[in-house]
């Protein structure tokens, strides 16, 4: 097979990801844009779509740094709201090995959920043609979510009505994350704990602190009752 | 440098930064063939979705916040948007079709109901 017809492979089924992330991307960017109001906003919807990556963060950083938010409170933010990257690395270990430092940097760089799906179910035979496709797919769906977040703060800019209330795109992004996890019976226990301990920062802090508390928490009960929520996960399944 | 300028750009290296590590964690600790402790993974199996959970709420409580100063409302805009995109993700599991359409019902209700 040659490298060409291996990248038209990468587009094909790439295609789904196209729709997805110039879409989703563009919601992203025209949130951005319509709450942080200046000439320069377009410049920083690319750089962070560049250098993150990252769908759900992409909404929530508009909010960070509307509402100025500490740097420590960002980062422990970011922790936890893509903590599953770090799962995804673990079924690749054996794919990814032995592909040279800046192939293996970019291919780790650009894993998101839409690319590890892609190249957790790649199977050509020759390595160094998937490595190649791997390669493809990453960086053609950080071309599409770069762009749509780009071209989304450029129309963001230009809205020609009121965005008041558009802030609520960063809530339903969540809750459509929150009902396809809960589709499967073993997330829905976690969620729950997740509620109730944002429930009860809001009740004992005000809403700028109750996330720390909150977090802290939830991994505080997961570790307590870490035997009766690990029977849920058995018999082992695969993470995706 | 405007305040404002410099918090974007810190807000996007810190979250860059983080986000990257998260990705590399794996390859930077276990690819020498050490396993991962059992304890990490399942710790990240169930923060996932609590950690969403988590941030739905918060997000509620800030949308709310930020117009309980001008009307409430009881939060009946955030109730009603809310149930409309996750009986419509439920049934049609299209996630930009209940994105927009549930903050398209949000805005229209903030700006034109209870306004």
């Amino acid at each position: 097979m040659t490298r060409k017809r291996i990248f038209y492979q990468a587009f094909s089924a790439s295609l789904p990801v196209l729709m997805g992330y110039t879409a989703m991307g563009m919601a992203a960017g025209i949130l951005l844009a319509g709450k942080i109001e200046r000439p320069d906003i377009v410049f920083w919807a690319f750089l962070s779509s560049l250098t993150s990556i990252s769908g759900a963060l992409q909404f929530a950083i508009v909010n960070w740094i509307d509402n100025n938010m500490p740097l420590i409170d960002v980062a422990l933010l970011t922790l936890f709201l893509n903590i599953r990257y770090a799962m995804y690395g673990l079924s690749l270990l054996e794919k990814f090995k032995n592909t040279g430092f800046w192939r293996k940097s970019y291919l780790i760089w650009s894993l998101t959920d839409e690319t590890f799906a892609l190249e957790a179910e790649s199977a050509i035979p020759d390595k160094k043609l998937n490595t190649f496709y791997c390669l493809c797919v990453a960086a053609l769906d950080h071309l599409y979510w770069v762009s749509g977040v780009t071209i989304g703060a450029m129309a963001g800019r230009f809205l020609p009505f009121s965005t008041e209330g558009i802030d609520f795109a960063m809530t339903a992004l969540f809750l459509v994350v929150l009902t396809d996890q809960c589709r499967e019976k073993r997330n829905r226990l976690p969620a729950a704990i997740g509620i109730i301990c944002a429930i009860a920062g809001r009740v004992f802090f005000s809403v700028d602190n109750m996330l720390i508390p909150a977090m802290v928490m939830m991994t505080a009960t997961f570790i307590i009752f870490r035997k009766t929520l690990e029977k849920q996960f058995e018999p082992a399944e695969v993470v995706k | 440098m405007s305040g404002q300028t410099i918090t974007i750009i810190s807000v996007i290296a810190v979250t860059a930064t983080i986000t990257v590590l998260l990705r590399a964690f794996p390859f930077l600790l276990f690819s020498s063939g050490r396993k991962c402790p059992p304890v990490i993974t399942y710790i990240g199996k169930v923060l996932s979705p609590a950690a969403i959970a988590m941030l739905v709420v918060y997000c509620l409580c800030s949308e709310y916040r930020g117009r309980s100063l001008a009307d409430g409302g009881w939060g009946l805009p955030e109730l009603i948007a809310s149930v409309t995109v996750i009986a419509l993700h439920w049934w049609k599991k299209n996630p930009l079709l209940s994105i927009i359409t549930g903050t398209a019902v949000y805005m229209l209700l903030v700006q034109c109901i209870f306004s």
